[in-house]
């Protein structure tokens, strides 16, 4: 009971925080929401038993890739977003019907049992807890999953070299 | 322990929630924050999935999506400044220099 009241807190926070995103006129206080949002889903994934993924969450989502997003807002001084006719006639509208589209498909989707049949697998929580959860996934970075591992470091090296180039100034 | 059931639709309504911010909102900056939003609504899925059939392999995978979310905020904010530096603003509407 207690842990399924606190699903709900978290699903409220997550929520809230992410309508704020999107409702928010200034940039700042909407990359301060998403903060919120993704401190909430660190704490669902800790009622789901990820405990290196909620960590994970906090420290690279929640903090560095959110800190990036802060300077950025900061660096070009973003104030609101001007009161001005959106290009599009009607693109809130828009907006809405394909969210509720989206939405609705998700959940046709989600509701149907047919990705819960099949067999299960081989980490029942039992396992997972007596074996700790760090090690499964640190074994399996470097066995199962070594080749996405590698591409993994591939493609931020990747991202570095690009970010560096692409916002350097052009000397003349 | 919540029911799977209600982790998926909290998982949908975070990705529609970004899907209607890529729509409405005109900020660049802005924009790329609910592409992390559907990526975290994808994320909270995968491991729910996860849990509820006694599998890695969700948990492995938002690991993956983390770093190619780093990799897409580092690049998609290094061209934003370089928008910044060139036209003075972020607002997707005034970036027309392909139109005709």
């Amino acid at each position: 009971m207690a842990s399924s009241l606190f699903f709900y807190f978290l699903a409220v926070v997550t929520t809230v925080g992410a309508i704020a995103v999107v409702a928010f006129p200034s940039p700042l206080y909407s990359v301060l929401a998403l903060i919120l949002t993704f401190l909430g889903l660190a704490g669902l994934y800790l009622s789901l038993h990820a405990q290196f993924v909620a960590i994970v969450q906090v420290i690279i989502y929640a903090s560095a890739i959110m800190m990036l997003f802060l300077f950025v807002v900061m660096l070009i001084n973003l104030g609101r977003e001007e009161k001005r006719e959106l290009r599009l006639p009607g693109q809130k509208l828009l907006g809405a019907i394909a969210g509720l589209a989206v939405f609705s498909m998700l959940l046709k989707v989600f509701l149907s049992t047919s990705l819960m049949t099949g067999k299960k697998g081989s980490f029942p929580p039992e396992r997972v807890s007596e074996l700790g959860n760090t090690q499964i996934i640190g074994n399996l970075l470097l066995t199962d999953y070594v080749l996405p591992f590698q591409a993994m470091g591939v493609l931020l090296f990747v991202g570095i070299v690009g970010a560096v180039v692409l916002a350097r100034r052009r000397s003349r | 322990m919540a029911p799977l059931e209600h982790y998926l639709i909290l998982s949908a309504v975070l990705f529609s929630l970004g899907v209607v911010g890529v729509v409405v909102r005109r900020n660049a900056i802005v924009v790329i924050l609910c592409i992390e939003l559907m990526m975290n609504g994808a994320n909270l899925a995968f491991v729910a999935y996860g849990r509820f059939l006694d599998s890695m392999a969700g948990q492995m995978i938002v690991f993956f999506v983390m770093a190619v979310a780093a990799a897409e905020a580092a690049i998609g904010l290094a061209i934003v400044v370089l928008i910044y530096r060139n036209r003075e603003s972020t607002d997707l509407d005034e970036i027309n220099l392909l139109k005709l």
